[in-house]
């Protein structure tokens, strides 16, 4: 994280410390939720998608403005069967639709047309995420994932323990899935868990990635930033402490939230249909599929987005 | 009459395979800090599973901060109950974490297993399993949690009671192949209902029973006896973790040994209830008929138990390394 992140994250936990919890809805003029239009959407979401549900959290870390049974939403071992940026190379090599960041910074309109970049070859191999400020500081080896299969020297290695295991188990019932991907499109099958928090400064839903590999070892947050559209990935996905859980994760920064969310809202007004607030989330996770294209979560109910206007 | 009866393949079973939540380590880490000290007997804790939900992935055992017991020193040394949450069924499952390298090695793995194994039988003879089902898929956790380097060694066991003669199995097919129009569309929403109401959502073995009018209704195992009477089909159901067309999960196994156990039945339909996006899916789900060949004095003894998971093939344990997360130097360097 640069400096300039870190104050603006101080002076954020200040300013969410010391102002009370937006009450009086903005939802149309804004594009901003309240607490309790947040809870509201998150029902809805969980009774339309059922594999979302409401957590609490670590105790420690509980919001008193959100009821203790509903702090954020989670999505479980949700398939993600190939890269974002492969998708992207795709998309380009066909001169199909892809995302730009445009000078008013929205950053979120898709286009026509994006002029494929001439990379020199030894570019195309290398991640593009290397680019990004949050890589470049941490000095993390490009293993896959924190499983180890013991392979630090000062680990005694498991091997030798292989044999001698009292372990004899021989069953012709078991069915063994093959672990080793043979094949490279199971080797791309990562599974994320994928949750909705609210963000008070921003006083919108915020969107957290945690990410395992194939064999559901837990993946560095850095290598999530493959499954993120790579526009986006440069500047608007960072990698902070999660609200309500342990560690480190991936998350979507709200910071256009509301901004993207009233663009949208606009446009169905402009064609008759009054939004409601219950289907702020579906509304927010389509907005979040052309950040995070690959991974197949949940928002895809058959709904109308609102009531429609005489 | 059984010489002409098809014999089947083998059943085999996709094994369960785990999934530890980061901030599973960080509490046990912090209990061990603060309030186990050198302590190293066994603590329960709870997994949770739910349904496949897609047809390109499993679903593993998890576990997450909630399936250790909390901190706090009034509060006995249980994991808090969470009841009514679809997407996660709890299932009772023990810790032995060791206090060196060396002692987690020396774990008499066999007997563990066997242990755990003797509990599930224990639960089928009592009838304790007909009542609360979660207890079939009880599992087995050893761990060695290094906080000098922040690494966790670990080895998941989910004891499955093995049929002696392995059970075969024939007309092993989508359930909606396998049921009428009619029929597959009635358990689809007898399903729906059954995940939606707080007080089965969790409950992951039951029953389905078809009447002569293709209508069908999910019922609790201790219905059994009663479902005797009225049902033209019955169906033995269970939440279907694995998503392979072909093969049913690990927690038909004990179900199994159960029917055969309590029920004496030597041709049991099973129903691998999977879902797509939270609701039943009738094309994802299967159906088959397990024939069972045990002798009579099979349930006589404990049967053979097996189930510590593989990694990557290997009957190695695993390692995830998370000083980058939770070693203090490390994380007051990057905050610097």
């Amino acid at each position: 994280m640069v400096l300039s992140q870190k104050l603006h994250e101080a002076f954020k936990g200040t300013v969410e410390r010391i102002t009370g919890p937006r009450t009086v809805s903005a939802f149309k003029e804004k594009g901003v939720l309240s607490v309790s239009e947040f809870v509201i959407a998150g029902d809805n979401l969980v009774a339309k998608c059922p594999t979302w549900s409401w957590e609490s959290g670590e105790p420690s870390k509980r919001k008193p403005y959100l009821p203790p049974e509903k702090q954020f939403l989670i999505t479980r071992n949700v398939p993600c069967l190939r890269r974002a940026a492969s998708v992207e190379e795709e998309y380009e090599a066909s001169g199909g639709e892809v995302l730009i960041d445009n000078e008013d910074n929205d950053g979120w309109l898709a286009t026509h047309g994006k002029p494929k970049e001439t990379r020199s070859d030894e570019d195309e191999d290398l991640p593009s995420m290397e680019s990004l400020e949050i890589s470049k500081k941490n000095s993390i080896q490009p293993i896959n994932s924190y499983m180890g299969g013991e392979e630090e020297d000062d680990i005694p290695d498991m091997a030798e323990f292989e044999e001698v295991d009292n372990i004899i188990e021989t069953d012709p019932s078991t069915y063994l899935v093959a672990h080793e991907p043979d094949d490279d499109n199971i080797l791309r099958t990562r599974t994320y868990d994928v949750s909705i928090t609210y963000d008070k400064y921003y006083q919108t839903p915020r969107i957290w990635l945690t990410g395992y590999d194939e064999s559901r070892m837990l993946l560095q947050p850095e290598l999530v930033l493959e499954d993120v559209s790579q526009d986006h990935a440069r500047k608007t996905v960072t990698i902070e402490d999660h609200p309500h859980l342990p560690g480190k994760h991936a998350s979507v920064h709200p910071c256009r939230h509301g901004a993207v969310m009233k663009k949208i809202i606009d446009v169905l007004m402009s064609r008759g249909v009054e939004p409601e607030v219950d289907k702020y989330l579906f509304l927010f996770l389509k907005f979040m599929a052309s950040v995070i294209p690959t991974i197949e979560y949940d928002y895809t109910m058959d709904f109308d987005l609102g009531s429609s206007s005489h | 009459m059984a010489e002409h009866e098809p014999k089947g393949s083998l059943l085999q079973f996709a094994p369960m395979q785990s999934s530890v939540d980061e901030g599973f380590w960080h509490r046990l880490s912090s209990l061990k800090l603060n309030k186990l000290g050198i302590d190293d007997s066994p603590i329960p804790i709870t997994g949770f599973y739910a349904p496949c939900s897609h047809s390109q992935v499993s679903n593993h055992l998890t576990l997450l901060a909630e399936s250790l017991p909390s901190e706090s020193s009034e509060a006995s040394l249980a994991p808090e109950p969470s009841r009514g949450n679809r997407n996660r069924c709890s299932v009772p499952g023990i810790l032995y974490n060791t206090n060196t390298v060396e002692s987690f090695h020396a774990l008499d793995k066999h007997n563990l297993l066997k242990e755990e194994a003797r509990k599930i039988w224990d639960d089928i003879q009592t009838g304790k399993a007909v009542e609360d089902s979660a207890v079939l898929s009880r599992f087995l956790l050893i761990s060695f949690a290094d906080l000098k380097k922040w690494n966790f060694h670990y080895w998941f066991a989910f004891p499955a009671l093995m049929l002696d003669p392995p059970a075969n199995v024939v007309n092993l097919k989508p359930a909606s192949q396998w049921l009428s129009l009619e029929e597959a569309e009635s358990l689809s929403t007898a399903c729906n209902e059954w995940r939606s109401s707080r007080s089965t959502a969790d409950v992951p073995f039951f029953l389905v029973s078809i009447d002569s009018n293709s209508r069908a209704t999910v019922r609790h195992l201790k219905d059994w006896e009663a479902c005797q009477s009225d049902a033209q089909k019955i169906l033995f159901g269970f939440y279907d973790p694995c998503h392979l067309p072909n093969n049913p999960g690990w927690p038909l196994r004990n179900f199994l040994a159960l029917i055969s156990a309590r029920w004496n039945l030597k041709t049991v339909q099973f129903f691998c209830y999977r879902e797509n996006r939270g609701f039943a899916d009738m094309g994802l789900s299967i159906i088959g008929e397990a024939l069972i060949t045990v002798p009579q004095g099979w349930r006589d003894n404990i049967p053979n138990a097996v189930g510590w998971e593989l990694n990557k093939g290997r009957k190695i344990s695993r390692c995830i390394r998370l000083a980058q997360s939770m070693d203090p130097t490390r994380l007051a360097v990057s905050a610097a």
